[in-house]
């Protein structure tokens, strides 16, 4: 067994070295970087295709996986939306599809976007795979723990898929849950579908509590040496708040979670008020319904951010690296990030201004949302005066930037409409507030998504995705989500209810018809488009063009490692020292137009290099 | 546990210490092991957990119009023949704060690397935890016959058993996780697997005497939780 | 990191603390069911609890949590998530008394 370790044979070496090698040399060594503080860590190393790609304790293993399993109910849940679209474009179409199956798609599609689809591939996803190559990590600090989490986040996509082949279908109560509909008779799934909802909704909790776990503390204690907080690329940034709010937010949806299986199961009453139905009274009395309402939006909305906020990070990121110039507003930026992480544990109730809560709230998270809006347009502002005077590359991830960047500000200007709650009234529960969010938190994350699969493929693989194809792909998707979602803020406008299985033939519904047409066969197109990243993946694998190290000419770690793609344990016999942040980029003076993360000071002595 | 010797760095304390620690490089808690990090990051996760339990409690109690069983009635028990309020819950309340103090007490000894202490300690608190558990068991089979159920009760709001059974449950579940993992840890600090660094079974960890005190961290934080809800169920 | 500086970390601190934690522990329980035992009510019982509850969760942190010796990075990464919760509560206080007056105004006054 024992070769199966390291057993820390180079720690004496490295903790009492210093770089230039010249501990001896006279001169104040300018690139002194502390000596480690801890021992390195001890990896286990499978030999078996077993413990190498199936229990595999390797964060890049393990965020693969994520990835493709994520991908997977992502593409579950576009499936879902196209007949969704179907039923709303062209009512009857599909001859099988009731109003109960309409409702249950969309519940369904909403949980499996947000939660099984977004969060996973965020920060299981690129969390895993990047968080210890840009933190000069070897692995996450407790990799049986995270494979273990991969394992629970399998488990969890599965009971959520059973839900589908159980008597009564999947719950149909719309993603928000809300009780007391949830759970009583009339409502499709109110039996076994919303008992496996709970049930999968707290193991992915449990399973994300793991993984979170270690994104947190590889972050905060397994840095390498010289890397500060302050030089870590902005996406272990967004990806490290974003977990942050995870850990704090999940619990609330965990509780709502249990309470709901117990309602149902049990017979309690914690969140089912007396009712009445066909003149009887039910046996339950005295709950709460806007106690779940509550529970579930302090998870909620800074589930919103969740997703977000990588995105945030990611795209900073990119869009640095692919406009040769550093990040503006560095501090700004991170500041920002975190601001909005706090700030987004004060503001949930925003989504139930029609909910029949304390009328009061209103001014409190009116006022709140409003707030949030500062350090989010602080965001926007700095990655366009990044772009301002760069030598950007038009390439298929630049192109993914801009339309992110697009598309945040459509949404988040939508959202200071629904944040103010004199505005919101007659808005909400219309197609209104599904443009919104779609535009906000769907189609903006996704670009990111996408942007950064164009980036970071040739680090994984090896190989360059095809640029045309790319093109096409982006396009296709940008145009034509524009085309879904900007004839939804009129539907909004005229009134049109969401969640409504067909609007008949209700007079002032006519003038809808011709643009739900137009709106679902641009969504059946959309759809289609992202078959073409599949295709251009499984194309690139074959005969991609190869990518060699550092294709990108970036700065930060995770490209500096000594093979591509990075082997278990990232670093070879040593690992990085840091020197600086990673947006060195265009330094006057510099013989390259950027410098790496590990360039000592005295390699770029002369130039006009900042001390960061 | 003064603060830890780091070469190269010269510690400062307080809140200049802290905007160090954040700013260096490397680590941000100095000298605390990943593990333990790790745990405490968890129980603030399970402290939110619980103070949604306990929040949604108080809404559920505070928002019925039907009239909240006394507690102080509820939970008395006979003992010489006289109704003695609460008598269970004190005990309760002694014993887990009992293999509390026993367990702070194991850590101690586990850093000062005395085997023997430390894992006797580490027993007496698995034994404080599982009495523990037996008396929940107790108390709970005792009002079940008294005709609480987690959907009425004869005493008032049907909402009382519908929180007692959650939350004692989910607390109860904490303690029982502790004590199967303190009976573990028991064993494996006896059979020295923390003075040879001996592997772990799954995670091929190298066994080390810090374990006891992340354990610790968790059984002093089902204890905190203990407090809590013993001031606001049985006492409120 | 060589084997004298781990045994210069383990440093540990005298039983006394401990055991004096201990007692008062148990003393303060002994207080807080005293509470009860002599049924104090109102403002007076309310305050006392919350007193003994906040002094025992403090003691069991400081002291058997070892938060008292840790460094401030560790113990306000620990304590600031806290403000979430506060403000959890106090609105979900608002929340109770509203939803108990609407029932109150709706089912018993009749609107």
């Amino acid at each position: 067994m024992s070769e199966e370790f390291n057993d820390n044979k180079t720690i004496h070496a490295q903790s009492s070295e210093t770089i230039s090698g010249g501990g001896s040399s006279a001169a104040p060594d300018i690139d002194y970087v502390r000596p480690a503080e801890v021992e390195e860590q001890d990896l286990y190393h499978g030999h078996s295709f077993i413990t190498k790609w199936v229990f595999c304790q390797d964060a890049k293993v393990i965020g693969v996986q994520y990835f493709l399993l994520a991908t997977f109910t992502g593409i579950v849940g576009l499936i879902l939306s196209w007949l969704m679209r179907l039923q709303l474009g062209f009512p009857g179409a599909a001859g099988f599809m009731t109003a109960e199956h309409y409702y249950q798609f969309v519940t369904m599609h909403g949980m499996i976007m947000v939660v099984y689809f977004l969060t996973a591939l965020f920060l299981g996803g690129f969390g895993n795979y990047l968080i210890p190559l840009m933190v000069g990590a070897r692995d996450m600090v407790f990799p049986y723990l995270n494979m273990v989490s991969f394992w629970m986040f399998f488990i969890a996509v599965g009971v959520l898929m059973a839900s589908f082949f159980v008597p009564g279908g999947p719950t149909g109560a719309g993603w928000t849950l809300y009780p007391p509909q949830t759970i009583l008779e009339g409502t499709p799934g109110s039996g076994a579908g919303i008992l496996l909802m709970c049930l999968s909704l707290i193991l992915f909790v449990a399973g994300f509590t793991m993984g979170g776990l270690n994104y947190l503390i590889t972050i905060l204690q397994a840095r390498t040496r010289g890397m500060t907080l302050m030089r870590m690329p902005l996406t272990v940034w967004g990806i490290f708040t974003a977990t942050v709010l995870a850990m704090l937010a999940f619990p609330a949806l965990l509780v709502g979670a249990l309470m709901m299986s117990l309602d149902k199961v049990l017979g309690t009453s914690f969140f089912m008020p007396t009712i009445l139905k066909a003149g009887e009274v039910l046996e339950y009395g005295g709950g709460s319904p806007i106690l779940f309402q509550h529970l579930f939006w302090f998870f909620g909305h800074p589930e919103v951010y969740i997703v977000a906020l990588p995105a945030f990070g990611i795209v900073s990121d990119l869009i640095s690296v692919h406009s040769r110039k550093n990040i503006f507003g560095y501090r700004m930026m991170v500041w920002a990030i975190v601001g909005i992480g706090a700030l987004s544990f004060f503001v949930w109730a925003h989504h139930m201004y029609v909910s029949g809560m304390n009328p009061w709230f209103g001014f409190f998270f009116a006022t709140t949302t409003l707030i949030i809006a500062v350090p989010t347009a602080m965001k926007v502002y700095n990655w366009i005066l990044t772009l301002w005077r760069g030598n950007i590359r038009m390439n298929t991830v630049m192109l993914w930037c801009l339309g992110f960047i697009v598309t945040f500000v459509n949404g988040g200007i939508t959202g200071i409409f629904l944040g103010n709650v004199s505005v919101d009234v007659p808005l909400s529960d219309t197609y209104f507030v599904i443009a919104h969010f779609h535009m906000v938190m769907g189609i903006a994350p996704l670009m990111v998504i996408m942007g950064a699969v164009y980036h970071w493929f040739p680090l994984v693989s090896g190989r360059f995705l095809d640029e045309k194809l790319g093109k096409w792909h982006f396009w296709t998707t940008f145009l034509g989500a524009y085309s879904i979602y900007f004839p939804m803020h009129y539907l909004g406008f005229i009134g049109v209810p969401r969640r409504y299985f067909e609007m008949y033939d209700s007079p002032y519904m006519t003038s809808a018809v011709g643009m739900n047409e137009f709106i679902s066969l641009a969504a059946f197109l959309v759809g289609a488009a992202q078959f073409i990243l599949i295709y251009n993946i499984i194309k690139t694998l074959k005969t991609g063009k190869r990518a060699g190290s550092n294709p990108w000419k970036a700065c930060s770690l995770e490209w500096l490692t000594p093979s591509v793609p990075p082997e278990h344990g990232n670093w070879g016999d040593r690992l990085p020292v840091v020197h600086r942040w990673c947006y060195d980029y265009s330094v006057p003076g510099a013989k390259e137009d950027f410098i790496t993360q590990t360039t000592p000071p005295s390699e770029v002595q002369n130039t006009g290099v900042e001390k960061t | 546990m003064s603060d830890p010797k780091i070469e190269g760095l010269e510690l400062k304390p307080g809140f200049r210490g802290m905007a160090q620690d954040t700013g260096s490089d490397q680590t941000m808690f100095k000298g605390v092991h990943w593990g333990k990090a790790m745990m405490w990051i968890f129980l603030l996760s399970d402290t939110f957990i619980f103070s949604c339990f306990l929040i949604s409690y108080m809404k559920g109690r505070g928002s019925t119009p039907v009239e909240w069983p006394n507690p102080s009635e509820v939970f008395a028990l006979n003992a010489f023949g006289v109704p003695v309020p609460l008598l269970l819950i004190a005990i309760m309340t002694f014993v887990l704060i009992t293999s509390s103090g026993t367990m702070a007490l194991a850590v101690k000894y586990g850093y000062e690397k005395n085997r023997k202490m430390c894992g006797w300690l580490v027993l007496a608190t698995a034994l404080g935890g599982l009495t523990f558990v037996g008396m929940q068991a107790f108390e709970w089979s005792k009002l079940i016959h008294e005709g609480v159920r987690p959907w009425e009760n004869p005493f008032g709001a049907p909402q009382f058993g519908s929180f007692f059974f959650m939350i004692t449950g989910f607390h109860g579940t904490h303690v029982t996780f502790g004590v199967i993992f303190l009976f573990i840890y028991a064993y494996k600090v006896f059979a020295g697997h923390y003075d040879e660094g001996k592997r772990g079974w799954f995670t091929t960890m190298k066994g080390d005497y810090v374990e006891i005190e992340i354990l610790g961290l968790y059984w002093h934080f089902v204890d905190l939780v203990w407090v809590f809800i013993f001031a606001f169920f049985y006492l409120w | 990191m060589d084997e004298t500086k781990k045994k210069e970390q383990a440093s540990t601190h005298k039983i006394g603390i401990y055991l004096w934690i201990w007692g008062l522990l148990f003393v303060l329980s002994f207080f807080s069911y005293m509470v009860d035992w002599y049924q104090f009510q109102g403002m007076l019982r309310w305050s006392l609890i919350l007193f003994f509850m906040f002094l025992k969760a403090g003691l069991i942190m400081a002291f058997f949590m070892h938060l008292f010796w840790e460094r401030y990075a560790l113990v306000n990464v620990l304590l600031w998530p806290m403000t979430a919760i506060a403000c959890f509560i106090f609105l979900m206080v608002a929340e109770f008394e509203y939803t108990l007056f609407t029932r109150i105004f709706y089912f018993a006054v009749g609107g």
